[in-house]
């Protein structure tokens, strides 16, 4: 249920960035979500294309990257990933780690169409 | 002829609400207020302890509740005769959001005339899923696991478990009458999250209140003396 409010945030946010940036228009919108998001990939497929179908964003393609959770112990120094909910290292099992990533939704990228035709002709050549 | 080109943006979704909760914690810190976001399935007995927390203080300190629900105002109805209180209704939604709070706290704080707080209890929507993910800019997330549940079931809600400070066993007077093992229940949410603070309550007899009602005022205490910088944990 709340995939569809998340959705709508995300379009808000991409939004934003491409005009920012002068973009027309988006073609992709690249996302990470993690096992501790708290977020269900397919409600979100689902929800984009619910709430994309009709309307200028129709055809938007959503590039979804589940990631693992990533963590840190304090124990042996360790960087490690586990696509499983784990909260102890797995290479000296102490459980004195702090979580670094996996528990975020994250927007990553936008590919987007430029609004370049004026600026051409104006520059001619490359 | 339009080109394509990639922006980098890498940013939470969520960014702009996580940094709005931040700034409101900080200025509760600012303010003296410890807040208090209370969590559990639904009937684990959050309003209870609520209620039993108010009795126990006895207007001592200056507390506000806003409490959560789908639909009408039954638990604000038990705790306003104790304590000022406001309800949030979401109508559908299954976890409170800082909006919601935001509008609750300002109908609150005109209740009271504008004083500050010394602890704000919110009392969230009984799902142990959806609101672990919503930051209401609290200082202290407290879960609340009743005797009738399962023992083990910290393990099965992990990032629930995770993200509290401490946990809180309810209906204590049942565990004559139930498998419920509270020394399980408390190793299972250690593997989870291993500073998690553990607490027995029975409400309606108001055991164990002292202990828990002596840990929301050292909290505060250390809150306000700079000894600690409450923040959501991951």
């Amino acid at each position: 249920m709340h995939e569809r409010s998340l959705v709508v945030a995300l379009l808000r946010q991409a939004e934003s960035i491409a005009d920012a940036h002068g973009a027309v228009g988006i073609e992709a919108i690249r996302v990470e979500l993690g096992p501790l998001s708290g977020v269900d990939s397919t409600l979100v497929r689902l929800a984009f294309e619910q709430e994309t179908r009709g309307t200028r964003h129709d055809g938007v393609n959503l590039v979804l990257d589940e990631i693992p959770i990533s963590g840190v112990c304090r124990g042996c120094g360790m960087n490690w990933t586990s696509a499983e909910v784990r909260f102890s290292c797995p290479s000296c099992r102490s459980q004195a780690i702090q979580i670094t990533g996996g528990d975020e939704f994250r927007l990553l990228e936008l590919q987007v169409t430029d609004d370049t035709v004026e600026h051409e002709a104006a520059e001619g050549d490359d | 002829m339009a080109g394509t080109r990639t922006i980098e943006v890498q940013q939470d979704v969520r960014a702009a609400l996580r940094q709005q909760a931040a700034e409101l914690r900080d200025e509760f810190t600012r303010q003296g207020t410890l807040v208090v976001n209370l969590l559990s399935s639904p009937g684990a007995g959050k309003t209870s302890l609520l209620e039993a927390t108010a009795r126990f203080w006895n207007g001592r300190f200056r507390c506000g509740v806003l409490v959560g629900d789908l639909e009408t105002d039954r638990d604000a109805q038990r705790l306003a005769p104790l304590v000022p209180t406001r309800q949030l209704t979401t109508g559908g939604a299954c976890h409170l959001e800082l909006p919601l709070v935001r509008q609750g706290l300002e109908r609150l704080r005109e209740d009271i005339g504008n004083q500050p707080l010394d602890f704000l209890l919110i009392e969230n929507i009984g799902n142990l899923v959806c609101p672990a993910s919503h930051d209401l800019a609290e200082h202290l997330r407290v879960v609340v696991l009743s005797t009738t549940e399962g023992d083990d079931k910290p393990g099965k809600y992990p990032k629930m478990f995770r993200t509290s400070h401490a946990m809180v066993i309810s209906k204590s007077d049942l565990l004559p009458h139930v498998p419920f093992s509270v020394d399980a229940a408390i190793a299972d949410a250690r593997l989870i999250r291993p500073e998690i603070e553990a607490f027995q309550v029975c409400s309606l007899r108001n055991d164990g209140l002292q202990e828990w009602c002596q840990f929301l005022q050292h909290t505060r205490e250390r809150m306000v003396t700079g000894d600690e910088v409450l923040a959501p944990l991951r």
